[in-house]
């Protein structure tokens, strides 16, 4: 377990301080997913029992003011499941941002190295090209894994939202 | 003799020009016959001044064989003083040698006890130059020096009492390089005034005065280095000169005070604000717009807390219309006209929904633009660094790395600033777009249900 976080503690400091924003926002990233993820398997189950009982509730669900009311109720659940997705969806495409914003500090690393030791010496820039390519990578790996999530999550919210106007049926 | 006679022979010619010259000077010629007459005359005149002065020097002839043979009486009484001499000289070339062999049989293994300690004396005294320690203790190097110069005279041999002192100071510089120490010192500040400071010394590596400033040791004389080291360094220095004891964290060079290759490094690392101007006018364009970005979304985020708080209070309270909220504002339509029928009703209600939208989203198009534009300018600014790079290959060719990195950095920290404005601005642009759209989404879907569940609930009670 020491040796695990040794290696990851080695790799974080070749990829430079970049690398750390990029998994700040991995971690906010996947936290905002499982919360989706959570409240969709717990949450909205109960949250769709408890609409349509109110639903279903009604009297009559046939007039003007209950279609206004089926209106609002399904653009409120629809918020409840709606929310963070946009989150999710400007961090994924933040991450290769950042990967970018990394190759470019690694870069002038590189040619901060060069300008000292006037480019002869490869493998004190080495340091610097590690610090530009690992990020990127990282940014890359991040959006990827978020990209799948991200997708999976909306589906499912869209679906569920469309199932929950499917069931608050209304009498003719 | 051939000689004498042709100094003779010249001094007369010139004579005889002289004269003719004179004579004709001073008669003037009244014609051409006239001048030939004077001519003739000269001639006989000088014929016979010749006569005269051969007659002289036959007289002379005597005399000068007479010199002549008295030079070279002298000519052999000096070549026989040289020959003896010379004898002379050969005798004590011999003696010499003889004098010098007996002085390396007599010397035996203690000429090589003397060569190891020249080179000793000349390997401490180049350590010593570069030294700090030298920086306390001055005078080591002149000793030294003036030790290997009367060694290599060979003639003088050196004294107990300076072989002593080699050896002492070989000690001193060994014990010197591992203690950390104070010292009164005289030091140039960077202005260029000298003045004694209180210094101190860490081994052979770095030295700082007590203000916690690194000082560089160089051609016997200490001055403050022209930048610091930024960063903690400075710090740590001026721990460690007000330290009385304990462990104390300090920034030591390893490379030591002439390589000090870490420490110029450090101090030519460029500070952030040297960054951020490397970036030109692009980068200042750049900062400019995020400022105004950032500046925007603060601004707006604040407007929306505070018109969703006033939202949220109007949810709660729905039977009393307050216009100082948008959702009031919508409600208001329909308190105002309480017995309009249903479709105007909705017409009314969606108009006074479009009224509020522009309000709400406001601002909102402009991140957007900022977060889309940031990178692009940043572009622009890696392109015109390339440019000036090329044009300083163009200019100084592409043999020198230095005169390209310039532009090169130039480019890339225009790209950072575009991408370091473009992050937080998306992020700012998703957060106050969620505001807006969740106070929207209340007013556009929610209103007319809320009016329907408010008549209901009257039509009820």
């Amino acid at each position: 377990m020491g040796g695990m976080s040794e290696v990851l503690l080695g790799f974080m400091d070749k990829g430079g301080d970049v690398l750390w924003l990029i998994a700040a926002l991995l971690f906010v990233m996947w936290t905002l997913i499982f919360e989706r993820v959570w409240y969709l398997q717990l949450g909205w189950k109960k949250d769709v029992a408890q609409v349509i009982a109110k639903w279903e509730g009604r009297s009559e669900r046939k007039s003007w003011e209950a279609f206004q009311i089926r209106e609002m109720m399904i653009s409120q659940t629809r918020m409840q499941i709606n929310r963070n997705l946009p989150v999710i969806k400007t961090l994924v495409a933040l991450c290769p941002l950042l990967g970018l914003l990394g190759t470019v500090t690694g870069m002038i690393e590189v040619f901060n190295i060069m300008a000292v030791t006037g480019g002869g010496d490869a493998k004190s820039m080495a340091g610097g090209v590690q610090q530009a390519t690992i990020p990127t990578m990282a940014g890359m790996v991040a959006a990827l894994s978020g990209v799948f999530a991200n997708t999976y999550v909306t589906r499912i919210a869209q679906r569920e939202s469309v199932f929950l106007q499917d069931n608050l049926t209304t009498d003719h | 003799m051939s000689v004498n006679f042709v100094k003779a022979a010249a001094l007369a010619l010139t004579g005889v020009l002289s004269l003719s010259a004179g004579s004709v000077m001073a008669q003037e010629a009244k014609s051409l016959d006239e001048l030939l007459n004077y001519v003739k005359q000269g001639q006989v005149s000088e014929a016979k001044e010749n006569r005269a002065r051969e007659a002289k020097f036959s007289k002379d002839k005597a005399n000068q064989a007479a010199a002549l043979q008295r030079a070279e009486a002298e000519r052999a009484r000096q070549e026989q003083l040289s020959a003896e001499l010379e004898a002379k000289f050969e005798q004590n070339e011999l003696l010499i040698s003889a004098k010098q062999q007996q002085l390396q049989e007599k010397l035996g293994t203690l000429t090589e006890l003397f060569g190891h300690l020249t080179s000793a004396a000349g390997d401490l005294s180049s350590n010593i130059e570069v030294s700090l320690a030298s920086a306390q203790y001055p005078g080591r190097g002149e000793f030294l020096k003036e030790l290997i110069d009367k060694m290599s005279n060979s003639d003088t041999l050196p004294s107990i009492e300076e072989i002593e002192r080699v050896w002492f100071e070989l000690m001193r510089e060994i014990r010197e390089t591992g203690v950390v120490t104070t010292f009164d010192a005289e030091v140039s500040s960077p202005a260029g005034e000298r003045a004694p400071r209180q210094v101190l010394r860490v081994g052979a590596f770095n030295i700082v005065d007590t203000n916690g400033n690194y000082l560089s040791y160089d051609g016997g004389s200490l001055s403050e280095l022209p930048r610091q080291p930024s960063g903690p360094y400075t710090g740590w220095a001026s721990n460690l000169a007000n330290a009385s004891g304990g462990l104390n964290s300090f920034g030591v060079d390893p490379t030591g005070p002439t390589g000090g290759s870490f420490l110029a490094a450090i101090i030519d690392t460029p500070t952030l604000e040297e960054r951020w101007h490397q970036g030109g006018y692009v980068g200042y364009a750049i900062t400019a717009v995020g400022i105004f970005a950032f500046v925007l979304a603060i601004w707006r985020m604040l407007v929306l807390t505070a018109v969703g708080g006033k939202v949220n209070s109007q949810l709660k309270n729905l039977s009393k219309a307050n216009t100082n909220n948008p959702l009031g504002r919508v409600l208001k339509i329909h308190e105002d006209n309480p017995t309009m029928d249903t479709e105007t009703l909705e017409l009314k209600l969606s108009e006074g929904v479009l009224k509020e939208t522009p309000k709400l989203e406001s601002g909102l198009t402009l991140l957007k633009i900022i977060a889309a534009v940031a990178p692009l300018m940043g572009l622009l600014g890696t392109v015109t660094g390339m440019i000036i790079t090329f044009q300083a290959i163009t200019i100084f060719g592409a043999g020198d790395p230095k005169a390209m990195a310039g532009g090169i950095s130039g480019a890339l920290i225009t790209t950072v600033l575009g991408l370091l404005v473009a992050i937080p601005t998306v992020l700012l642009h998703t957060v106050v777009n969620g505001r807006a759209q969740r106070i929207i989404h209340v007013l556009d879907e929610q209103t007319t249900g809320m009016i329907a569940e408010h008549t209901e609930a009257n039509l009820r009670s």
